[in-house]
């Protein structure tokens, strides 16, 4: 099976040294040592209508050793860079925090909160078209959890995701490095909570549907989007999304599809443009008459500001919004529960998946 | 040289001594602290303006000896290098309040108005029960005169108590008090800050202190120029009160009140005359000694819907820019001073005053009120007096508090800067009769924020091009300090030799390496 492509960290690597070998050269020539960062700023951040995601404009910046604004932080980044070259030599990993608190014995001195440690990884990243985790350098959280026919290899050792107990197969943080051995899914579910998650593995949906059961627990981390956005590609599977039906619910699925604006620079590596929202729709609050909470006086302003987001123009995207707005009403995934425990698995996902 | 027994024909005296006794406070006798801090200035301004007088470089010695095991208990020495006080004027100077040779005169004034030494006498007399002990040798006398002096308070004179002739080759006076309730303190409001304020503002005086701890301290003097005397100016019509006019009028030498007026008064001409007389119910032709307190007050009733000439400027005597800088130069020992000599002005309508700002930066400069980072110290002058005490009523405190001092790149609290203030006038505005803090005479006011920006301007030159050389260091150091570690560890990064990166530092950051 397909791998995320010949050896990700070594090529970060190569490209860490390429840049450092330019470096040496130009400090020969006496010519000031740059690097060219394309621009995160949000005057640089587009929607492009064509991949259908968030991107970087061609806009960069360019940082260079002559400028005393810049000298230190260029000095900072050449230590970060170091840094990573001896995560990956020595096949470690390290959090970003490990890496904010190491930056206090480099000859430049630390940094003054982790934001700005946290800032000079998106350099090397944004400058460097890589992503962080193939600088050997992780976030701090968890990735979601997958229940379904899917194995995986782990450095040397093969998990079967339904049998790695009942909380299922736990996307590890270094995403890029696992590698799908077989799968016998035909579509990935994945649901905004772990509630709506263990209904459906305890009533073996995963089964029925043929389906990859993954819980975004909220707002999905890196790594949870990274495993959705290579299902989609690597195993070429379909993905729906099925989170509450309220404003947070759409953008949870939003970010899912179309990527966020402050990871604009790496969304070509996350956003699954195809993933589809199954719900819960203004319709289906409607049409199976669910139990509701009034929207708040912010969920108005939110859903109204959704309707101003780019990503949201397509129609059927409009028409739930301002539907939404019309009844005045909210409803969680578990409230199919009125119907019975059951009747989510049986008949509402079923009907929506377009399997019976 | 003028010789001492001219000077001293134009001595007055005022029977005022009782009064004194009983308005020590008002004299500046007031709290230990300030009590001591006063005995020094009047003994001080009388050295001063004595050798002044006598056209003599003034070289000053104060010491305040701590007198056996009282805490409060002192002795405070002032000896001068003058020409002596001629043995007949001793009761007189020493024993009588209001003696003094420019009273009586329309004079810009450092003294406290001649209330002066006598008021030392009387303050030693009344807290410890000693005489006053007064040293002085003139230089036409062989012998030099031993003398200690007390004051009959009921009938307002100096009484010689004993007097003994010393052979010796000296000529000057000293003066020796014995002070009870007063406490030294080597602090602002202590004799110490009001010695180094006198040598910032009479860069001519040499000043020696000695502190009861015995350690000395110089205040060598920064120019040999002795400043041109004040010329006693007539007084001008405006703000003139019946009172005045009638003493005027006691001691003119003018045959009529019309002579009288145009002689003793300034700016008032003929023309202003006969404009007076259509005005007033006055024979002007009448003897000035038989003129009424009725026709007086007529008079200055009139001259207030009169329009007279600003009135003359000529007996203002300024320290002058150059001066202020040398002392400030010469005291503070600062990495900048400035100074700023305003045009002459005039308040209330008719009483003229010059204000003069100094700035010095670093150095002994600044004030760091206990806070241990030095900020701004305001000094305050007036005629060269320092001004101690009550600096929080002071117009020339707010002043220089309204000033927007972080536009001249200065923080008050940090930036260590000493502002100098100088009123230069023949009858200062003061609040009350203590005489340390400036009346807020709008015109005044003013003036003293035009001065204090210019000076503060200049400052600012100073420290912008100071804050750019700093920049340019700090610059240099950041390139000399991080392009070393760039090139190391893109080293470390590509497994190569680090590159000889002194070339581009050198390229960029303008300055050899460790320069």
């Amino acid at each position: 099976m397909a791998n995320d492509g010949e050896d990700p960290r070594k090529d970060a690597l190569d490209e860490i040294k390429d840049f450092s070998d330019d470096i040496i050269e130009n400090i020969e020539n006496s010519e000031p040592p740059r690097m060219t960062i394309p621009s995160r700023s949000t005057s640089n951040i587009v929607f492009d209508e064509e991949k259908r995601f968030y991107t970087l404009a061609g806009k960069e910046t360019t940082r260079t050793a002559a400028n005393m604004r810049q000298v230190k932080k260029f000095a900072q980044t050449m230590c970060a860079a170091d840094f990573c070259k001896g995560l990956i030599n020595s096949d470690k990993t390290a959090t970003l925090r490990e890496m904010y608190y190491t930056s206090e014995g480099w000859p430049t001195g630390g940094f003054k909160s982790q934001d700005r440690s946290d800032r000079v990884v998106e350099d090397l990243e944004s400058s460097f078209a890589v992503k962080r985790e193939d600088l050997g350098l992780l976030p701090e959280e968890d990735g979601a959890s997958i229940f379904g026919d899917l194995t995986v290899r782990e450095e040397g050792m093969e998990v079967k995701a339904t049998e790695a107990g009942r909380a299922g197969y736990t996307i590890p943080p270094t995403m890029s490095d696992v590698e799908f051995v077989d799968c016998g899914a035909e579509r990935v579910l994945a649901v905004e909570t772990m509630g709506m998650y263990h209904r459906l593995v305890q009533e073996e949906a995963w089964d029925d549907y043929n389906a990859l059961v993954v819980a975004l627990k909220g707002q999905p981390a890196r790594a949870t989007r990274r495993f959705l956005k290579r299902a989609n590609n690597e195993l070429d599977l379909p993905v729906h999304l099925f989170t509450d039906g309220d404003p947070f619910g759409f953008h949870i699925a939003m970010v899912v599809i179309s990527g966020s604006a402050k990871l604009a620079y790496i969304n070509h590596e996350l956003a699954v443009p195809d993933a589809n929202f199954i719900g819960v729709t203004a319709t289906d609050i409607e049409e199976y008459d669910l139990p509701t909470d009034n929207l708040r006086d912010s969920d108005v302003k939110r859903l109204n500001q959704l309707l101003d987001d780019p990503r949201y123009s397509d129609g059927d995207w409009e028409k739930e919004i301002n539907k939404m707005l019309e009844l005045g009403t909210k409803a969680e995934q578990q409230a199919f529960s009125k119907y019975g425990l059951e009747y989510v698995v049986e008949e509402y996902l079923p009907s929506k998946l377009g399997l019976n | 040289m003028a010789l001492a027994k001219d000077i001293f024909k134009e001595f007055r005296e005022h029977s005022v001594s009782e009064f004194f006794r009983k308005n020590a406070a008002m004299l500046g006798y007031t709290g230990k602290i300030r009590s001591l801090t006063t005995v020094v200035h009047e003994g001080v301004t009388n050295a001063i303006d004595a050798a002044e007088d006598a056209g003599i470089l003034p070289s000053v010695y104060v010491a305040i000896r701590s007198m056996g095991d009282e805490s409060d208990h002192y002795k405070v020495i002032i000896e001068d290098n003058a020409s002596g006080i001629p043995e007949e004027y001793i009761p007189r100077v020493f024993g009588r309040m209001l003696a003094g040779t420019k009273l009586h005169r329309n004079v810009q004034n450092r003294g406290q108005q001649g209330i002066g030494i006598s008021g030392g006498v009387m303050f030693s007399q009344a807290t410890s029960g000693q005489s006053t002990v007064v040293v002085t040798s003139t230089e036409d006398s062989d012998n030099i005169s031993w003398n200690e002096v007390m004051i009959d308070v009921n009938r307002n004179r100096g009484e010689v108590q004993e007097h003994r002739e010393l052979e010796g080759d000296w000529r000057g006076t000293r003066v020796e008090f014995e002070v009870k309730d007063v406490s030294y303190r080597h602090s602002r409001y202590g004799p110490n800050n009001y010695l180094r304020m006198t040598a910032i503002a009479n860069p001519h005086v040499q000043i020696i202190f000695e502190e009861p701890d015995g350690s000395l301290t110089f205040f060598e003097r920064a120019t040999d120029e002795i400043p041109e005397q004040p010329e006693p100016v007539p007084p001008h019509p405006t703000g003139m009160r019946a009172d005045g006019l009638l003493d005027l009028s006691g001691e003119t030498q003018s045959r009529s009140v019309g002579t009288f007026l145009t002689n003793d008064l300034s700016r008032f001409s003929r023309n202003k005359l006969k404009e007076l007389e259509k005005k007033v119910d006055v024979d002007m032709d009448q003897n000035p000694e038989n003129l009424t307190w009725d026709e007086a007050e007529q008079i200055v009733t009139a001259f207030r819907n009169m329009d007279f000439m600003t009135p003359p400027t000529k007996g203002l005597r300024p320290i002058g820019e150059e001066n202020i800088e040398s002392g400030l130069n010469q005291i503070l020992d600062p990495d900048f001073a400035c100074a700023t000599t305003r045009s002459p002005e005039v308040y209330r309508g008719g009483i003229p005053f010059i204000v003069e700002t100094g700035l010095a930066y670093g150095g002994n400069a600044g004030d760091d009120a206990g806070s241990g980072e030095k900020g701004l110290e305001v000094i305050r002058f007036a005629n060269r007096a320092p001004l101690i005490f009550n600096q929080g009523g002071c117009a020339l405190t707010n002043a220089a508090e309204d000033v927007d001092w972080k536009r001249y790149e200065v923080d008050p609290e940090k930036t260590p800067v000493t502002l100098f203030i100088n009123i230069v006038s023949y009858h200062v505005p003061y609040t009350s009769a203590g005489k340390q803090s400036v009346a807020e005479e709008p015109e005044v006011y003013e003036e003293v924020r035009q001065a204090v920006m210019a000076s503060a301007r200049d400052l600012k030159r100073f420290l912008k091009k100071k804050i750019k050389k700093r920049e340019k260091r700090e610059r240099a150091s950041l390139f000399e300090n991080y392009l070393p570690i760039i090139a190391q560890k893109a080293a470390d990064i590509s497994d190569k030799e680090a590159p000889d990166i002194q070339p581009l530092v050198k390229e960029i950051a303008g300055v050899e390496s460790g320069e």
